[in-house]
Protein backbone atom coordinates (compact mmCIF):
# COMPACT_ATOMS: atom_id res chain seq x y z
CA UNK A 1 0.00 0.00 0.00
CA UNK A 2 1.34 3.43 -0.93
CA UNK A 3 2.55 5.67 1.87
CA UNK A 4 1.09 8.65 -0.02
CA UNK A 5 -2.49 9.90 -0.41
CA UNK A 6 -2.05 12.92 -2.66
CA UNK A 7 0.79 11.83 -4.92
CA UNK A 8 1.94 8.78 -6.82
CA UNK A 9 5.68 8.17 -6.87
CA UNK A 10 7.48 6.28 -9.59
CA UNK A 11 11.19 5.92 -10.24
CA UNK A 12 12.47 6.24 -13.80
CA UNK A 13 16.21 5.66 -13.88
CA UNK A 14 17.47 7.81 -11.02
CA UNK A 15 14.60 10.30 -11.29
CA UNK A 16 11.65 10.37 -8.90
CA UNK A 17 8.53 11.04 -10.99
CA UNK A 18 5.62 12.47 -9.04
CA UNK A 19 2.00 12.62 -10.23
CA UNK A 20 -0.92 14.13 -8.35
CA UNK A 21 -3.88 11.93 -7.49
CA UNK A 22 -6.40 14.83 -7.53
CA UNK A 23 -7.46 16.56 -10.75
CA UNK A 24 -8.30 19.78 -8.91
CA UNK A 25 -5.83 20.69 -6.23
CA UNK A 26 -7.79 23.17 -4.16
CA UNK A 27 -9.06 21.56 -0.96
CA UNK A 28 -7.09 23.16 1.92
CA UNK A 29 -6.77 19.95 3.92
CA UNK A 30 -5.59 18.01 0.86
CA UNK A 31 -3.10 20.77 0.03
CA UNK A 32 -1.64 20.57 3.54
CA UNK A 33 -1.30 16.81 3.12
CA UNK A 34 0.21 17.32 -0.34
CA UNK A 35 2.81 19.69 1.13
CA UNK A 36 3.83 17.10 3.72
CA UNK A 37 4.11 14.37 1.12
CA UNK A 38 6.20 16.51 -1.23
CA UNK A 39 8.60 17.42 1.57
CA UNK A 40 8.77 13.76 2.57
CA UNK A 41 10.37 13.15 -0.83
CA UNK A 42 13.33 15.25 0.20
CA UNK A 43 13.94 13.08 3.26
CA UNK A 44 15.38 10.40 1.00
CA UNK A 45 18.83 10.74 -0.54
CA UNK A 46 17.47 8.76 -3.50
CA UNK A 47 15.32 11.65 -4.65
CA UNK A 48 17.97 14.11 -5.79
CA UNK A 49 16.23 14.52 -9.14
CA UNK A 50 12.49 15.02 -9.21
CA UNK A 51 10.00 15.50 -12.04
CA UNK A 52 6.53 16.70 -11.11
CA UNK A 53 4.19 15.46 -13.85
CA UNK A 54 0.98 17.55 -14.07
CA UNK A 55 -0.68 15.22 -16.57
CA UNK A 56 -3.77 14.75 -14.44
CA UNK A 57 -4.14 18.31 -13.13
CA UNK A 58 -7.00 20.57 -14.24
CA UNK A 59 -6.78 23.18 -11.48
CA UNK A 60 -3.95 24.26 -9.19
CA UNK A 61 -4.57 26.93 -6.54
CA UNK A 62 -2.06 29.46 -5.26
CA UNK A 63 -1.94 27.57 -1.95
CA UNK A 64 -0.81 24.50 -3.88
CA UNK A 65 1.77 26.59 -5.75
CA UNK A 66 3.15 27.63 -2.37
CA UNK A 67 3.80 23.98 -1.54
CA UNK A 68 5.76 23.59 -4.76
CA UNK A 69 7.80 26.70 -3.94
CA UNK A 70 8.67 25.26 -0.54
CA UNK A 71 9.67 21.97 -2.18
CA UNK A 72 11.81 23.76 -4.77
CA UNK A 73 13.64 25.68 -2.04
CA UNK A 74 14.24 22.48 -0.08
CA UNK A 75 15.45 20.64 -3.19
CA UNK A 76 17.82 23.47 -4.10
CA UNK A 77 19.17 23.70 -0.54
CA UNK A 78 20.17 20.05 -0.61
CA UNK A 79 21.69 20.26 -4.10
CA UNK A 80 18.83 18.48 -5.83
CA UNK A 81 17.15 19.27 -9.13
CA UNK A 82 13.48 19.52 -9.94
CA UNK A 83 11.44 19.98 -13.10
CA UNK A 84 7.79 20.22 -14.01
CA UNK A 85 6.19 18.59 -17.04
CA UNK A 86 2.91 17.87 -18.83
CA UNK A 87 1.13 21.08 -17.81
CA UNK A 88 -2.15 21.70 -19.65
CA UNK A 89 -2.35 25.18 -21.27
CA UNK A 90 -4.36 26.78 -18.45
CA UNK A 91 -1.94 25.56 -15.79
CA UNK A 92 1.07 26.53 -17.93
CA UNK A 93 -0.40 30.05 -18.25
CA UNK A 94 -0.66 30.20 -14.47
CA UNK A 95 3.09 29.68 -14.09
CA UNK A 96 3.74 32.17 -16.88
CA UNK A 97 1.47 34.89 -15.44
CA UNK A 98 3.07 34.62 -12.03
CA UNK A 99 6.63 34.59 -13.43
CA UNK A 100 7.07 31.26 -11.71
CA UNK A 101 8.46 29.85 -14.93
CA UNK A 102 11.60 31.76 -13.87
CA UNK A 103 11.75 29.71 -10.68
CA UNK A 104 10.62 26.35 -12.04
CA UNK A 105 12.11 24.61 -15.05
CA UNK A 106 9.27 23.32 -17.23
CA UNK A 107 9.25 20.83 -20.11
CA UNK A 108 6.29 19.76 -22.21
CA UNK A 109 6.84 16.05 -21.75
CA UNK A 110 8.00 13.91 -18.86
CA UNK A 111 10.64 12.24 -21.04
CA UNK A 112 12.13 15.65 -21.94
CA UNK A 113 12.20 16.65 -18.29
CA UNK A 114 14.01 13.42 -17.39
CA UNK A 115 16.55 14.03 -20.16
CA UNK A 116 17.05 17.62 -18.98
CA UNK A 117 17.92 16.29 -15.56
CA UNK A 118 20.71 14.33 -17.12
CA UNK A 119 19.13 10.92 -16.92
CA UNK A 120 19.25 8.52 -19.86
CA UNK B 1 -28.06 40.99 -5.71
CA UNK B 2 -25.96 43.82 -7.05
CA UNK B 3 -24.01 44.28 -10.28
CA UNK B 4 -25.94 44.33 -13.54
CA UNK B 5 -28.54 41.99 -12.10
CA UNK B 6 -31.18 42.48 -14.78
CA UNK B 7 -29.16 40.42 -17.27
CA UNK B 8 -28.29 37.46 -15.04
CA UNK B 9 -29.46 34.12 -16.32
CA UNK B 10 -28.07 32.28 -13.29
CA UNK B 11 -27.41 33.51 -9.77
CA UNK B 12 -26.12 32.12 -6.52
CA UNK B 13 -26.45 33.92 -3.21
CA UNK B 14 -25.26 32.14 -0.10
CA UNK B 15 -23.89 32.76 3.36
CA UNK B 16 -21.51 30.07 4.61
CA UNK B 17 -19.66 29.68 7.89
CA UNK B 18 -15.87 29.82 7.73
CA UNK B 19 -15.33 26.18 6.80
CA UNK B 20 -13.05 25.68 3.77
CA UNK B 21 -15.01 22.57 2.76
CA UNK B 22 -18.18 24.65 2.35
CA UNK B 23 -16.19 27.15 0.30
CA UNK B 24 -14.89 24.38 -1.94
CA UNK B 25 -18.42 23.01 -2.47
CA UNK B 26 -19.77 26.44 -3.37
CA UNK B 27 -16.95 27.09 -5.85
CA UNK B 28 -17.50 23.68 -7.45
CA UNK B 29 -21.16 24.55 -7.98
CA UNK B 30 -20.22 27.74 -9.85
CA UNK B 31 -17.51 26.05 -11.89
CA UNK B 32 -19.85 23.21 -12.84
CA UNK B 33 -22.42 25.73 -14.09
CA UNK B 34 -19.82 27.52 -16.24
CA UNK B 35 -18.55 24.24 -17.70
CA UNK B 36 -22.09 23.21 -18.60
CA UNK B 37 -22.86 26.56 -20.20
CA UNK B 38 -20.26 26.97 -22.89
CA UNK B 39 -17.64 28.93 -20.98
CA UNK B 40 -14.15 28.05 -22.26
CA UNK B 41 -11.61 26.11 -20.21
CA UNK B 42 -9.48 29.26 -20.04
CA UNK B 43 -12.28 31.51 -18.75
CA UNK B 44 -13.51 28.87 -16.35
CA UNK B 45 -9.99 28.33 -14.99
CA UNK B 46 -9.58 32.08 -14.38
CA UNK B 47 -12.96 32.45 -12.66
CA UNK B 48 -12.26 29.34 -10.61
CA UNK B 49 -8.95 30.86 -9.54
CA UNK B 50 -10.43 34.25 -8.63
CA UNK B 51 -13.34 32.74 -6.70
CA UNK B 52 -11.06 30.29 -4.91
CA UNK B 53 -8.71 33.05 -3.82
CA UNK B 54 -11.51 35.39 -2.73
CA UNK B 55 -13.46 32.78 -0.76
CA UNK B 56 -10.44 31.10 0.85
CA UNK B 57 -8.87 34.45 1.75
CA UNK B 58 -12.18 35.47 3.35
CA UNK B 59 -12.29 32.25 5.39
CA UNK B 60 -8.61 32.04 6.34
CA UNK B 61 -7.38 35.63 6.55
CA UNK B 62 -10.63 37.59 6.91
CA UNK B 63 -12.53 35.48 9.41
CA UNK B 64 -9.42 33.68 10.71
CA UNK B 65 -11.29 30.35 10.30
CA UNK B 66 -13.71 31.35 13.07
CA UNK B 67 -16.76 29.25 12.18
CA UNK B 68 -18.99 31.66 14.08
CA UNK B 69 -18.18 34.21 11.41
CA UNK B 70 -19.74 34.04 7.96
CA UNK B 71 -18.71 34.65 4.38
CA UNK B 72 -21.34 36.05 2.03
CA UNK B 73 -21.00 35.07 -1.60
CA UNK B 74 -23.07 36.39 -4.49
CA UNK B 75 -22.56 35.30 -8.09
CA UNK B 76 -24.33 36.42 -11.25
CA UNK B 77 -23.80 34.95 -14.69
CA UNK B 78 -25.27 36.21 -17.95
CA UNK B 79 -24.76 34.93 -21.49
CA UNK B 80 -21.48 36.81 -21.78
CA UNK B 81 -20.40 37.98 -18.33
CA UNK B 82 -19.56 36.81 -14.83
CA UNK B 83 -19.83 38.86 -11.63
CA UNK B 84 -19.09 37.94 -8.00
CA UNK B 85 -19.08 39.62 -4.62
CA UNK B 86 -17.39 38.02 -1.58
CA UNK B 87 -17.56 39.57 1.88
CA UNK B 88 -16.20 38.45 5.24
CA UNK B 89 -16.56 39.67 8.82
CA UNK B 90 -12.90 40.49 9.32
CA UNK B 91 -11.19 43.82 9.81
CA UNK B 92 -10.14 44.02 6.16
CA UNK B 93 -6.78 44.67 4.54
CA UNK B 94 -5.19 47.01 2.06
CA UNK B 95 -4.61 45.06 -1.18
CA UNK B 96 -2.17 47.72 -2.38
CA UNK B 97 0.16 46.85 0.49
CA UNK B 98 0.49 43.20 -0.58
CA UNK B 99 3.97 42.71 -2.09
CA UNK B 100 4.09 42.00 -5.82
CA UNK B 101 4.93 38.27 -5.98
CA UNK B 102 6.17 38.52 -9.58
CA UNK B 103 9.17 40.66 -8.61
CA UNK B 104 12.48 38.80 -8.35
CA UNK B 105 12.85 39.62 -4.66
CA UNK B 106 9.38 38.21 -3.91
CA UNK B 107 9.20 35.30 -6.33
CA UNK B 108 9.96 32.69 -3.65
CA UNK B 109 7.58 34.16 -1.09
CA UNK B 110 4.38 32.25 -0.46
CA UNK B 111 2.13 35.25 0.19
CA UNK B 112 0.41 37.78 -2.04
CA UNK B 113 -0.02 35.57 -5.06
CA UNK B 114 -3.79 35.20 -4.64
CA UNK B 115 -4.52 38.93 -4.85
CA UNK B 116 -2.35 39.22 -7.95
CA UNK B 117 -4.00 36.22 -9.61
CA UNK B 118 -7.46 37.70 -9.14
CA UNK B 119 -6.33 40.88 -10.85
CA UNK B 120 -4.68 38.98 -13.68
CA UNK B 121 -7.57 36.68 -14.47
CA UNK B 122 -10.48 39.10 -13.98
CA UNK B 123 -11.32 42.18 -16.05
CA UNK B 124 -12.13 44.25 -12.96
CA UNK B 125 -11.42 43.72 -9.26
CA UNK B 126 -12.71 46.21 -6.72
CA UNK B 127 -12.12 46.01 -2.97
CA UNK B 128 -14.32 47.78 -0.44
CA UNK B 129 -12.82 50.72 1.41
CA UNK B 130 -12.26 48.63 4.54
CA UNK B 131 -10.96 45.71 2.48
CA UNK B 132 -13.28 43.01 3.82
CA UNK B 133 -15.25 42.69 0.58
CA UNK B 134 -14.23 42.22 -3.02
CA UNK B 135 -16.21 42.36 -6.24
CA UNK B 136 -14.92 41.12 -9.58
CA UNK B 137 -16.13 40.71 -13.15
CA UNK B 138 -15.10 38.83 -16.25
CA UNK B 139 -16.43 39.10 -19.79
CA UNK B 140 -16.72 35.84 -21.68
CA UNK B 141 -13.92 35.46 -24.23
CA UNK B 142 -14.80 35.23 -27.91
CA UNK B 143 -14.37 31.75 -29.35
Amino acid sequence: MSQFECIELDNVEEVAVVKFTDEKIMDPARIEQLGKELLHLTDSDQNEKVVINFDNVKFFSSAAINKLIVLEKRMRARGGQMMLSNLRPEVRDLFNLTNLDDLFKIENEQSDAIKSLGAE
Amino acid sequence: MDGNSSSWTWTLERTICSDPKLGTQLIAEVVDYLCENDWSNKDTFGIHMALEEAVMNAIKHGNLRDEKKCVKVKVGVSADSFWAHVEDEGTGFNPDEVPDPTLDENIEKTSGRGVMLMRMYMDQVQYSEVGNAVEFTKTKSAK
